[in-house]
């Protein structure tokens, strides 16, 4: 890590971060583009401890499913993190696929490939001990291959080791789970799980599943689609912070009454079934990343092939593109 | 390493003691291990500058403003010990680098490991006046790039790193281990339902249960503590103290020859303290 930011070639802004914006930059030595986070340093403060955990938990982060780090330039007053370009973020590709007001979901097979590429990614901080507690479409990157990438880790966390409490003021509030909004701060992966859930939904419909402008209104939300919850059905959950004994007793609705109005396709049983186990109330239910890579409804990106079958498949593939 | 494994969440969560800041200052200290340091003079320009703390003080100062939690202020120690790793074995520095080094360690552990944490302006004021803001704005830095970011921790990190203040702690959750297994087969064979307990050993009444784990005679460093800090100050005093001061002293030192002189014929062994982070890490390339 040693650029210097005469290196780069400062484009057009791409956008706002939580704590920094984002130009398109080109790479003068190999012409190619990157994204260029810039962290205006306040004295104050010292590098903020945003852009040190990004820097720290991404830099060994390599993966296809996660924006790459490339390097990071640290003057006195300013800090750049030169990453991997992507073309566009799936809430922006999601509005342009919009007409009007109308909100349109996404191809179900589209969805099912970026919700793969989800789990991947996320897997992958999973099993590297990392928390990315920020999950939401503007935080997934996405490019003409239609590849999508984890970006924006400045809400992440080491997890795995003992050390002190983690704050439930974290994840945006519509992809926020309810253990987390009723003050729980002894999550972990679980709290990624939900926010998959809220953004699957998300992509089927082209709306924000629980989109609630308060924490209350936000748990109010909640629990109308997918029930109060209770000692019965989640042992424990009285004894969380914000737990109120007075909330409203609803009960689970059917997923499928809910989403399929806003879906031309058919909703199968399998992406049911799927998000049934991601947008679990109680967080020990919910499924880990692994397990939803392991899910029915992804099975025919993990079935075995043979080696014939792959040569078809490809050929298929390449006269589909063709014509 | 299983019964280690055991003993850490109990030091995590017990309160910070003697015995940690004993440790971190030991830690610290051999950052840089071919510096020792005798007092420099006072020089007659430097009467306002603050008077440098002894380490230990320094660090138990900072525990007692901060009120640091156990966990961020011993994975320091990792920060610590990967320095020393990387820093040549004869590095030196000024008087005051291995406070610095100490100060920049416990920033970083506590940006790293906590959701919110003191903007470095407050550590300023920690300090007593011993560094300014735009000292620990650079120590901060510069640090930043030794480590080159990487600021993961891992259990086994910790275990390693830990390893002689988890050692008691492992020794008496083996002992009660014995214990229990010793009265529960009692218990089988004399049948007294009285040794039932899991935990309290029915041989001793000292509580040896992981929850326990608070020898109560021992001085904790929490907000009503009592330490004294006067004294320490006076005790072990040296003047080179900010970034300001290293400032003035790397330029005495390349601009004046006479006062170079002057500095360096102090002592002998002064002439090794002429380095300081920055000058190591140019000259390492980092």
């Amino acid at each position: 890590m040693s650029s210097s930011s005469s290196q780069f070639k400062q484009l057009e802004k791409l956008g706002n971060g939580t704590y920094a914006t984002v130009y398109k930059g080109l790479n003068k030595s190999t012409g190619a583009f990157v994204a260029l986070k810039e962290v205006k340093l306040d004295s104050e403060e010292g590098t903020p401890s945003t852009a040190i955990r990004e820097i720290s938990l991404m830099k060994e982060l390599k993966h296809e499913n996660i924006v790459r780090l490339y390097d990071v330039i640290h003057t006195e007053n300013k800090l750049t993190l030169v990453f991997e370009y992507m073309d566009n973020d799936l809430k922006k590709y999601m509005d342009s696929q919009s007409t009007g007001n109308t909100p349109r979901g996404l191809e179900l097979n589209l969805v099912k490939y970026f919700q793969w590429q989800l789990f991947e990614g996320l897997a992958f901080c999973h099993e590297n001990k990392i928390l990315h507690r920020d999950l939401k479409p503007q935080n997934l990157l996405i490019n003409k291959k239609g590849q999508l990438k984890l970006g924006d880790f400045g809400l992440a966390r080491a997890f795995g080791i003992p050390v002190n409490t983690f704050s439930s003021e974290v994840v945006t509030l519509w992809y926020r789970a309810p253990d987390v909004l009723m003050g729980s701060r002894t999550y972990t992966t679980s709290i990624d799980i939900w926010s998959c859930g809220c953004i699957l939904a998300e992509m089927i419909t082209g709306k924000a599943l629980f989109p609630g402008t308060n924490d209350d209104e936000q748990l109010k939300l909640i629990f109308e689609t997918m029930g109060t919850p209770s000692e019965a059905t989640w042992p424990g959950v009285s004894t969380l912070p914000k737990y109120n004994p007075n909330f409203a007793q609803r009960l689970p609705k059917d997923l499928r009454m809910v989403l399929q109005p806003y879906c031309k396709e058919n909703l199968d049983d399998n992406v049911l079934g799927l998000l049934n186990g991601l947008l679990q109330l109680n967080p020990d239910l919910r499924l880990s990343a692994k397990q939803a890579l392991h899910h029915p409804w992804f099975a025919e990106y993990y079935q075995h092939f043979s080696p014939e079958q792959q040569q078809q498949q490809q050929q298929q593939q390449q006269q589909q593109q063709q014509q | 390493m299983s019964s280690y494994s055991k003993a850490l969440p109990i030091l995590m969560k017990a309160p910070v003691t003697d015995d940690i800041i004993r440790f971190l200052t030991n830690a610290t200290l051999k950052v840089l291990p071919a510096s020792n340091y005798p007092s420099p003079p006072s020089s007659p320009n430097d009467e306002y500058q603050p008077r440098l703390p002894s380490l230990m003080t320094f660090i138990t100062n900072l525990v007692r403003y901060t009120n640091v939690y156990t966990p961020t202020l011993l994975t320091t120690v990792c920060y610590l010990n990967k320095l020393k790793r990387l820093l040549p074995k004869d590095a030196t520095g000024l008087p005051s680098t291995i406070h610095r080094i100490f100060l920049a360690c416990l920033i970083l552990s506590a940006k790293f490991h906590n959701d919110s944490s003191p903007l470095n302006k407050h550590w300023v004021k920690y300090t007593d006046g011993l560094f300014t803001l735009e000292d620990v704005n650079l120590m901060e830095r510069q640090l930043l790039q030794l480590l080159d970011w990487d600021l993961r921790v891992s259990e086994d990190d910790l275990l390693i790193d830990l390893e002689m203040l988890l050692e008691p702690i492992r020794e008496d959750l083996e002992r009660s281990r014995r214990r229990r297994i010793l009265s529960n087969t009692n218990n089988n064979k004399k049948r007294l339902p009285s040794f039932n307990d899991g935990y309290i050993s029915p041989i001793s009444s000292r509580p040896t249960s992981p929850n326990s784990y608070q020898q109560p005679n021992q001085k904790f460093y929490n907000l009503q503590r009592n330490v004294s800090v006067a004294s320490n100050l006076s005790s072990s005093s040296t003047l080179i103290g900010s970034m300001n001061d290293l400032k003035r002293f790397t330029n005495v030192r390349t601009n004046s020859n006479t006062q170079l002189e002057k500095l360096n014929s102090m002592n002998d062994s002064q002439k090794r303290q002429s380095w300081d982070l920055e000058q190591v890490m140019n000259q390492y390339g980092f």
